[in-house]
């Protein structure tokens, strides 16, 4: 039930980014230190959720080499081919080599 | 309604293309959902309800680690706050436009769709508006559909496998794609230093300081490059 209301929630504010300016605001602009501040969204959010997925709760470090190694494979290939299903691909084989050489 | 059939097929076709790289996301959803301990079909619904990638694997992962409700849907309405750019840039088009279209256009309005229409504003409404729902219903019933074959394969997939470990690697993914100019890298390390500081916070609430902070910093740095 907390999971279901969770995810309403989420779908409602959703619609809410996507709809005001074309429902309520349409004659309104997006104030410039706004618009500044939504570009820098996507990677301080990325890298907070990748460090909170590598932490466990008191703050430890969660992760052996195999997993630090595939990370940064990934991200390697990730700004090489720009390509997510490579990203993915490598990461994993990389994980999965390291993790059956140790 | 006239409905511009040769339209609706340029919108599909442009779609596909488009939606191959969403392929493995929406799996890693359906995996992460898989993996959640989450009822499946609540986790499902929301390819449907929320309808957007980034913000439905920060939310199942979240609330699959046992992170406080409200840390996992206040860091998932972070990343979906772009998109009120894309209602900004295309409001103007839409005042063309019918109320019910108005309604249900920003439903489907995510990164992929807007990317296809916003070089297409001025065009005729009727044409715009046929045009925006071949992309949008592509997109949205693949996506329920991928996400669905991942939370069925998802349990099939010998657990030695580790494949939640994809869900770190497409946000590392997803990180190093979106930086494109050193005030991003700012705002990437001041999102990943306060998390890790604020980690003893409970329930995984230093996450959205993170990502408050990241924000701060990125915004700063943007004014320190423009002098």
């Amino acid at each position: 039930m907390g999971d279901l209301i969770a995810v309403l929630v989420v779908g409602l504010g959703s619609y809410l980014f996507r709809s005001i300016f074309i429902l309520a605001l349409a004659n309104r602009r997006i104030p410039d230190q706004v618009l500044v501040g939504l570009r820098f969204v996507a990677p301080a959010v990325m890298a907070a959720l990748v460090v909170a997925l590598l932490t466990d709760s008191e703050g430890n470090v969660a992760i052996g080499l195999p997993e630090a190694t595939a990370l940064l494979v990934g991200g390697a290939v990730a700004q090489t081919t720009k390509n997510h299903i490579w990203t993915l691909f490598a990461g994993m084989t990389v994980f999965w080599v390291v993790q059956a050489l140790l | 309604m006239s409905v511009d059939r040769s339209v609706a097929r340029q919108g599909v076709t442009d779609a596909l293309p488009l939606f191959v790289p969403a392929v493995p996301f929406g799996l890693v959803i359906g995996l992460a959902i898989a993996d959640s301990g989450m009822n499946l079909l609540v986790g499902w619904s929301s390819s449907s309800i929320v309808f957007a990638g980034a913000a439905q694997l920060t939310l199942i992962t979240l609330l699959g680690s046992g992170a406080a409700a409200v840390a996992a849907v206040g860091t998932a309405l972070v990343v979906n706050a772009r998109h009120l750019m894309y209602s900004a840039a295309l409001a103007p088009a839409f005042q063309r436009q019918p109320a019910w279209f108005r309604r249900l256009g920003p439903y489907l309005l995510i990164d992929q769709v807007f990317a296809l229409v916003a070089v297409r504003p001025e065009e005729e409404p009727d044409r715009f508006r046929t045009y925006y729902l071949a992309v949008g219903a592509t997109f949205w019933s693949l996506w329920l559909a991928v996400t669905a074959l991942g939370i069925v394969i998802g349990p099939v997939i010998p657990e030695e496998w580790n494949l939640e470990f994809a869900v770190p690697i497409l946000f590392v993914g997803l990180l190093v794609l979106g930086i494109d100019r050193w005030p991003k890298v700012v705002a990437a390390l001041g999102g990943a230093a306060t998390t890790y500081l604020a980690a003893g916070l409970p329930n995984r609430t230093g996450l959205l300081a993170g990502a408050i902070v990241g924000i701060l910093a990125g915004t700063f740095a943007e004014r320190y490059r423009d002098g």
